[in-house]
């Protein structure tokens, strides 16, 4: 038994990787795609049609697209994540330093945002259709629908102009002391958590009620069983998997989706790093960028499909 | 829990209220090129984020235009653009995804891990690109904007429909010899309605969002049109004088997606 | 001959630090236009505390990414500017009124402005200690000429028939061309000198009067007080911190609360509410403008009734206080600001006529075709809503235009000067010369609306040999006459340059080169902790 969920569990791995192939790919040909080059970029609006060619030259953009890939590819292959084009340092020196800022605070919002989360759904399906239930539901809706850049903006206007109690800046360099850390991401986390708290505790509620109303957890009433006894050996075998897919959607907005917060907020993460390489065309970055985003991604997904496998073994053996 | 007693009877219109006022809203909406009292993109006043005032009673925006004109304007495209993508987007991932639980095997693992790779490229590529490619039309949005939301439902549904096809029930069916469509129709879509209608909720709530950042971008919405997260953006530094041009979009979209969720789960309640 | 040896005298005394010393700001007509400038700018002078040396200051710039740069070639964008100005010094300053000054050139003379012999200054050394030599100068002019660097100066190098040294401390530039103007060229930010070999642009290794101590491209700059640099008094503040916000909101946001000293950019918008709340906001009357220019190469452009039309169609007044909330003034479809010394103010002021307009549009058979769209972009400041205006104002006399908004990434190279009808947004220029030389003659790079008249650059030559003031005041007045009626491009207002600073922050003097002081406003400041009076200015017209 143990033996074929192992190789389950490998396959599902192995078609990550086949996955994230397929995403590198993709992303060269789509950036490629693109209207412009990094040596327009870079040139702006003195771009004449001989100074980008010459630029494309040193560059080595005008190269065929299928070279560029090989090459770029077999750096890969070697650990070589190759040179940025705009600022020519190597790649992996200026993701390493961003990428940490964003799991940093993809982890402390992950933190308070999952419990929080799980809570509100819970509690929200446990007491279905009562006030308690509508009035998270009305609030955890207000929440998530209010665009983020307000939410955001609104934080900063009355925390920071009006009374002066955080920064309106998280500004990495400047945190020296806990209490600076805290008040530099306070404001940063609650954004981000009121845009995956809300999400993440609806379909947590939808889950539970799905299953708190089928015709076995009724029988089980029925029988008389106690209500931790249902909730541990009925509901919580058959949430579990939907449940860490939902949670592996908005983790890996995390790190990805945060633009606006880092932008607003002046925190230096790897998602303000993307935006920035798209916009300039710098094809090793922004495959570097999309390379991660994806490996996170399928990683959270990949988890959460071993969690189903897990979850429907144990409960084809009970 | 003090919260917890059931609902009392006597409240349950008020409930309906936000579905109601978002209804209301919806109409009006519709109606909005008949009923704006001014066009959209005409500068109508010299104060710029007026307050509420008589000649225009949501305050002008960071032009000088009206802002209950641009509401109505931008409610009716929102509402189209992003209602449409949504049931494109999760009709075709409900179909997707139950279609690869039951069946298993090759098709479930190439269209996974397929819709995975769509999924983790970043939206804003997709976007740039689709609009760079087929240039920026209404029905390209709609298109782009669904793509990039199917992946998202296909997985929530597969997910669902996988926990549902090993209960003894779908066993039972298919022993009886069923069709698949008769499983789909019948058995494995009402035991998943609840779930999948929360999730069309918030589809819609990313697809405002989303309309609205490609509008940011650029790719959007041409002006004179309009929609309610650009609204709400381009009149943000409107919030530091508390101006309706920044508050009445957002209450907009705020009214809209909680109507819509709390509607949506009321039918899921009702299977 | 006197009058015809170099007009840069040696020894003149450069951007002045002190407020006391600031020059007496030139230019009456834009004053009237917007008392609140003089005003508040006399109130700094008469009662602003002296110079002194010491502290932090952190100041917030607008847009800021990855492709931030410390290669002078490179710097494109107004953070470059500023951060490149910390580190770096030119051979020429250009001061709050675009005159030339010497800086690291000691002088610079020529006979037949065709040969110029620069002097350098003697005993400047770099931040790593070296002396500044002719070597230095040579190899940061001439490697803009290398077409693989993509250098912004590129056009201008290739004006350069030869660079050489003359001993140590000598160099001597000889141009294709004469030009008078040659030496505001030398002002430009991306010709500042750098150590002779340099390939590497990590750290910056300049003259300047910081070093680098921290660079992170999108994140930050910190510049520390060189206390070596070769101006005695050039430079008061011991550390200064560059960050770039781009979320407008949030940078405003952040100097409200008190985490950066200076912003750059204020909104109109916000302007109000600044300054109740003890902020100053520094007004600064610039040549910036952004422009409409309908090419006359393709499309309906071609007509010149039709170009005539669509500048009667620009609502400058609605644009002015809709747009810019009066921080503007008002444009005539020619390129040179109200304030600018070589500004024709003589030329009929265009209105707003949409009647007029109609009836060329109908007399052309305008009325009925289909129109190419109008392509703007929030890459060209101020242009998605000009464009709109505009799209309002041709309804109205019942002619469908169509607005294209653009995204801002690849506006400039993708967008610019591709459409027969298209936005754009220009930097004052060095100099008039610079300005017609680049955006308007027949063989213009930057040409924007593809106007070719060959009079003009009769016109432009002639300037550009004529020593006397008057004289060449005069021809460029008739090239600017002819530039408003023939020309595709509209000019419907020069934008006014807002910057927000706290009052313990002296020395910001307006200045006619763009926000902050032309992008060099690092070494004018000072801090005092306790200002004796409140800088917040008037209040919002």
């Amino acid at each position: 038994m143990n033996a074929k969920l192992g190789i389950a569990i490998a396959r599902r791995l192995g078609a990550s990787c086949v996955s994230l192939v397929f995403v590198v790919v993709a992303v060269f040909f789509i950036t490629s795609a693109l209207p412009g080059d990094v040596a327009q970029s870079l040139l702006g609006q003195a771009a004449t049609p001989d100074a980008v060619a010459a630029l494309r030259h040193s560059l080595r953009l005008d190269e065929p697209v299928l070279l560029r890939f090989a090459s770029w590819a077999g750096g890969l292959l070697r650990g070589d994540f190759g040179m940025s084009l705009v600022s020519h340092q190597s790649v992996m020196s200026m993701v390493h330093e961003r990428l940490l800022h964003s799991l940093l605070l993809a982890g402390i919002t992950t933190l308070f945002a999952v419990p929080t989360a799980l809570l509100l759904g819970t509690l929200s399906a446990i007491f279905r259709n009562t006030v308690f239930d509508r009035c998270v539901s009305v609030l955890t809706l207000c929440v998530v629908s209010v665009p983020e850049f307000l939410v955001a903006t609104l934080a900063v206007l009355v925390f920071a102009v009006q009374l002066h109690l955080l920064p309106a800046l998280a500004s990495i360099s400047d945190i020296h002391s806990i209490g600076s850390f805290l008040a530099a991401f306070s404001m940063p986390v609650a954004t981000l958590g009121c845009v995956i708290v809300g999400q993440m505790a609806r379909m947590t509620r939808a889950v539970m009620v799905n299953v708190l109303s089928s015709s076995w957890v009724e029988m089980a009433v029925l029988k008389g069983v106690s209500p931790t006894a249902i909730i541990l050996r009925h509901v919580l075998p058959n949430v579990v998997a939907p449940l860490f897919n939902v949670m592996a959607l908005s983790l890996s907005y995390l790190l990805g989706g945060v633009v606006i917060v880092e932008s607003v907020f002046h925190y230096p993460g790897i998602a303000s790093l993307m935006v920035d390489s798209v916009a300039s065309r710098d094809i090793p970055l922004v495959q570097t960028c999309a390379l991660i985003f994806c490996a996170a991604y399928l990683l959270l997904t990949t988890l959460a499909d071993v969690v189903a496998l897990f979850s429907t073994q144990e409960r084809s053996r009970a | 829990m003090m919260l917890a007693f059931p609902l009392p009877r006597y409240l349950t219109p008020f409930l309906q209220a936000p579905a109601l006022l978002a209804l209301l809203w919806l109409l009006l909406a519709l109606a909005g090129p008949w009923v704006a009292p001014y066009l959209p993109g005409e500068v109508v006043s010299t104060t710029v984020f007026a307050p509420i005032s008589a000649r225009h009673w949501l305050g002008t925006d960071y032009l000088g235009r009206d802002v209950l004109t641009r509401l109505l304007y931008g409610t009716s495209s929102t509402v189209l653009l992003c209602a449409a993508s949504t049931v494109m987007a999760c009709g075709a991932g409900a179909f997707l995804g139950m279609m690869a639980a039951l069946k298993r095997g090759m098709t479930d693992t190439l269209l996974s891990r397929f819709m995975d790779g769509v999924i983790s490229i970043p939206s804003l590529l997709s976007g740039l690109v689709a609009v760079a490619t087929f240039g920026s039309s209404v029905p390209v949005l709609v298109l782009a904007m669904a793509c990039i939301y199917l992946p998202g439902s296909y997985r929530t549904c597969r997910m669902l429909a996988l926990s549902i096809v090993q209960k003894d029930f779908i066993l039972a069916a298919r022993m009886r010899g069923e069709k698949t469509s008769y499983l789909v129709v019948r058995e494995i879509l009402p035991n998943m309605a609840g779930p999948v209608l929360t999730d069309v909720g918030l589809r819609f709530i990313y697809a405002v969002r989303l309309l609205s950042n490609l509008s940011f971008l650029g790719v959007g919405l041409q002006p004179p049109q309009t929609d309610l997260g650009s609204l709400t953006r381009e009149n943000l530094l409107g919030l530091v004088y508390g101006a309706p041009a920044v508050i009445a979009p957002a209450l907009a979209i705020a009214f809209l997606t909680v109507g819509l969720n709390l509607a949506l789960d009321g039918k899921g309640r009702h299977q | 001959m006197l009058n015809r040896r170099n007009m840069i005298k040696q020894g003149t005394r450069l951007l002045a630090t002190g407020v006391c010393a600031a020059q007496p700001w030139l230019g009456t007509t834009w004053a009237e236009d917007n008392n609140a400038v003089g005003a508040g700018f006399a109130q700094a002078g008469q009662q602003g505390t002296q110079p002194r040396t010491g502290g932090h200051v952190r100041a917030a710039s607008t847009s800021g990414s990855l492709s931030d740069t410390l290669d002078p070639a490179r710097q494109s964008m107004a953070t470059d500017y500023m951060r490149g100005n910390m580190f770096y010094d030119g051979l020429v300053a250009l001061d709050e009124t675009l005159t030339p000054h010497p800086a690291l050139a000691q002088s610079i003379e020529s006979t037949d402005f065709r040969t110029w012999h620069i002097r350098l200054r003697s005993g400047v050394c770099f931040h790593d200690g070296a002396p500044l030599t002719s070597a230095d100068v040579v190899y940061s002019i001439l490697r803009h000429k290398a077409p693989e660097l993509g250098s912004q100066v590129h056009y201008h190098a290739m004006t350069m028939r030869t660079v050489k040294a003359d001993g140590p401390l000598g160099v001597v530039i000889e141009l294709d061309v004469p030009n008078i103007a040659f030496p505001s060229v030398l002002g430009l930010t991306n010709f500042a000198i750098i150590r002779e070999g340099t390939t590497q642009f990590h750290k910056a290794n300049g003259t300047g009067p910081f070093t680098c101590a921290v660079f992170q491209p999108g994140i930050r700059s910190v510049a520390l007080r060189n206390p070596n640099f070769w101006q005695p008094g050039g430079v008061w503040v011991d550390s200064l911190e560059l960050i770039s916000i781009s979320d407008d909101m949030a940078r405003h946001n952040a100097l409200l609360s008190g985490d950066v000293d200076i912003i750059a950019a204020v909104d109109p918008r916000l302007v109000a509410l600044i300054r109740k709340r003890n902020i100053a906001v520094l007004e600064s009357p610039t040549g910036t403008y952004t422009n409409l220019a309908i090419r006359q190469d393709v499309g309906p452009g071609q007509n010149p009734d039709f170009v005539q039309a669509m500048k009667l169609l620009f609502n400058r007044e609605q644009m002015r206080n809709s747009i810019y909330l009066g921080f503007c003034r008002t444009g005539n479809d020619q390129p040179l600001p109200p304030e600018h010394r070589d500004c024709n103010t003589t030329l009929p002021q265009t209105e707003f006529e949409p009647d007029k307009a109609r009836f060329l549009f109908k007399k052309n058979g305008f009325l009925n075709q289909s129109l190419p769209p109008l392509i703007c972009s929030p890459a060209a400041n101020g242009s998605v809503e000009m464009a709109v205006l505009l799209q309002n104002a041709a309804q109205n006399i019942g002619v469908k235009l169509d607005v294209r908004r653009m995204p801002a990434d690849g506006y400039w190279t993708q967008s610019w000067m591709r459409f027969p009808m298209g936005f754009g947004n220009v930097n004052p220029r060095a100099s008039a010369d610079m300005t017609f030389a680049v955006s308007f003659a027949s063989t213009a790079p930057w040409n924007e609306s593809h106007w070719r008249d060959p009079r003009f650059d009769q016109l432009l030559a002639l300037s550009r040999q004529e020593p006397d003031t008057t004289k060449r005041h005069a021809l460029y007045n008739d090239m600017q006459a002819m530039i408003r009626a023939g020309s595709g491009v509209c000019i419907p207002s020069f934008i006014t340059s807002l910057d927000g600073f706290h009052p313990r922050i002296q020395g910001l003097r307006p200045h006619q080169g763009g926000q902050l002081m032309g992008y060099n406003f690092a070494r004018h400041i000072w801090v005092d902790e306790q200002p004796t009076r409140s800088t917040a200015g008037g209040t919002a017209p």
